[in-house]
């Protein structure tokens, strides 16, 4: 009896040991390694935030009258050659969320415990946070694009493995926009954007972002489906986007101005006056 | 034979325990832990903390390259950026970044170490996962790193991140004095990374510098030190939003608060106008 009590014990403390090491399980989580791409359904003119819906007029977005004038304005600015609501481009900002999960360019995301990182190589780089220890929301947030956000992993059919990443995500600044028509959010930044982010049911190398936006320029919740695709191969290359290096755009007042080959400023639009150059004191060279 | 089974039973324990501990993809508990918000030590406008700013860097620069950065800090006392990049939100790449301008998260996984610094465009991905340097590589700011962890003393827990970084653009700098790396950006960057010894609140990023810049590799230690809340918060940082320099032809310009070009040094010259139609008003 005393042997068996004694391995009884020696069971009980390897299981334990075995427990309390391994602090962090990663096969309970889906694994999301690799770079991701954006399914591109290609409906026609620039990534979506609907992807089944051509950008633009086409999304049929259930804007508000108000902010259905606001982007009305905006494709008028944009076909006289301006960039609307549409910062993103013109002056290397981060579109926020929920474009960013748009994901213009490659997209990683890293999984631990405590934390879901999301790296989207775009103009600058955009990183989300979405914070899975448990945490509630802070009484005060400072207003970022990306938004602040809370997940929690779901284990839907009880097999041990979490294969459904909810996520709520507040408290944003301005300005922002859906798509590069300038489809705009609400100036009072007070979106809520959930998301249910899950791979496909037949194809592993297919991830689903379900996002729904409830926003104050909207009638309704608009909820659409993003998909992503893994790239192949078992050492995946993250390139490094820079906006900043890159962009032949200038922004000087609410002009938008072209850089030339030779990064002379040139007109955007036809009769376009040249920037006020009252500062200098001569401006004839 | 009851006690035979109980050993089997016992034995046969043992090795599914031991399976399920190989079969286990990710144990943290073999690396350092780095998680946090950590904050560099010292003056992150400096590369080297040690010395002082600019010229007390004491940069081994060839006589050329010390031509180019004595230029460069004469444009810089004129007003200008001199060879610095950053001030038009162009990242600051390596070894720049190891400056730690802002809030830094070190995050490890199996296959890479991330870190990321909430600054301009600074975010690093080491790859640990093995892989070889690739036939080709597309040239970053930031290069691209491969790491190996060491277990220098033989305990089966990693303590130092060895690090190499190469495939870079440019132009880069170590600083905003403007020290510059060779135009050729064949700069190769050698980094250990690893927990102080007696402070597990501080880790150190050995960095060495080979570049044709450079009389001799030019070695420097960084240290970082982990912010007291476990729990952080942290800040988006988004240069472009309050950016007003603006570079056009060769000259950087300032954005006044209502959007209009003003000069960064005096008698600058304004613009070259010449796509416009110079028949109509000026200004908007």
């Amino acid at each position: 009896m005393l042997f068996r009590g004694s391995i009884s014990i020696a069971i009980a403390g390897l299981l334990t040991a075995m427990a309390t090491a391994r602090a962090f399980d990663d096969a309970k989580y889906p694994d999301l390694f690799g770079v991701w791409r954006r399914v591109n359904l290609r409906p026609g003119g620039q990534p979506s935030f609907d992807p089944t819906k051509p950008w633009g007029r086409g999304q049929q977005a259930p804007l508000t009258p108000e902010y259905q004038a606001i982007h009305e304005a905006s494709l008028a600015d944009q076909a006289n050659g301006g960039q609307g609501n549409w910062q993103s481009g013109a002056r290397c900002m981060p579109p926020g969320m929920p474009a960013s999960m748009t994901a213009y360019g490659e997209m990683e995301i890293v999984v631990l415990p405590e934390v879901t990182h999301i790296l989207l190589n775009h103009n600058s780089g955009y990183h989300r946070r979405i914070y899975t220890d448990g945490r509630d929301w802070p009484k005060e947030v400072e207003p970022s694009f990306q938004g602040y956000s809370i997940g929690k992993w779901i284990d839907e059919d009880g097999s041990g493995h979490v294969n459904l990443l909810e996520v709520e995500t507040r408290h944003f600044k301005g300005p922002r926009a859906l798509d590069p028509t300038g489809l705009p959010v609400h100036a009072d930044n007070q979106s809520i954007v959930k998301e249910r982010i899950f791979f496909d049911k037949t194809d592993p190398t297919i991830l689903h972002d379900e996002i729904t936006l409830i926003d104050h320029a909207y009638t309704r919740p608009w909820t659409v489906l993003k998909s992503y695709q893994r790239e192949p191969g078992k050492y995946p290359i993250h390139s490094q986007e820079d906006c900043a290096a890159t962009t032949a755009n200038v922004l000087i007042g609410k002009e938008l101005y072209y850089l030339s080959p030779d990064r002379e400023l040139m007109p955007t639009r036809k009769d376009q006056p040249p920037p006020d150059l009252s500062y200098f004191r001569t401006y004839d060279r | 034979m009851r006690y035979r089974s109980w050993i089997v039973a016992f034995g046969s324990l043992v090795a599914l325990c031991f399976t399920l501990a190989e079969s286990r993809a990710w144990d943290e508990t073999r690396y350092p832990d780095l998680k946090g918000q950590w904050r560099p030590i010292g003056d992150p406008t400096r590369f080297d903390p040690s010395n002082a700013w600019g010229r007390g860097q004491q940069a081994p620069l060839t006589p050329e390259y010390q031509a180019l950065f004595e230029a460069n800090l004469k444009d810089q006392a004129a007003g200008g950026q001199g060879l610095a990049q950053t001030n038009t939100c162009i990242s600051p790449g390596m070894p720049r970044v190891t400056n730690g301008y802002g809030q830094i998260e070190v995050v490890v996984t199996p296959r890479t170490t991330h870190i990321m610094v909430e600054h301009i465009n600074d975010n690093r991905r080491i790859y640990t996962d093995g892989r070889g340097w690739p036939t080709e590589i597309e040239p970053t700011y930031l290069g691209y790193s491969i790491g190996t962890w060491i277990d220098t003393d033989g305990d089966g827990r990693y303590d130092v991140l060895e690090v190499e970084t190469r495939g870079f653009n440019g132009p880069r700098t170590y600083d905003n004095s403007g020290i510059p790396l060779h135009e050729d950006n064949l700069t190769v960057v050698r980094e250990r990374i690893y927990l102080d010894k007696s402070d597990p609140n501080i880790f150190h990023d050995e960095v060495t510098v080979t570049d044709h810049a450079l009389t001799r590799p030019w070695i420097v230690t960084k240290s970082y030190h982990r912010e007291p809340d476990r729990q952080p918060s942290w800040r988006e940082v988004t240069c472009a939003e309050n950016n007003n320099r603006v570079d056009i032809g060769k000259q950087n310009y300032m954005l006044s608060p209502d959007g209009q070009l003003m000069p960064t040094r005096k008698d600058q010259p304004p613009p070259d106008l010449r796509y416009f139609n110079r028949s109509g008003k000026q200004g908007p």
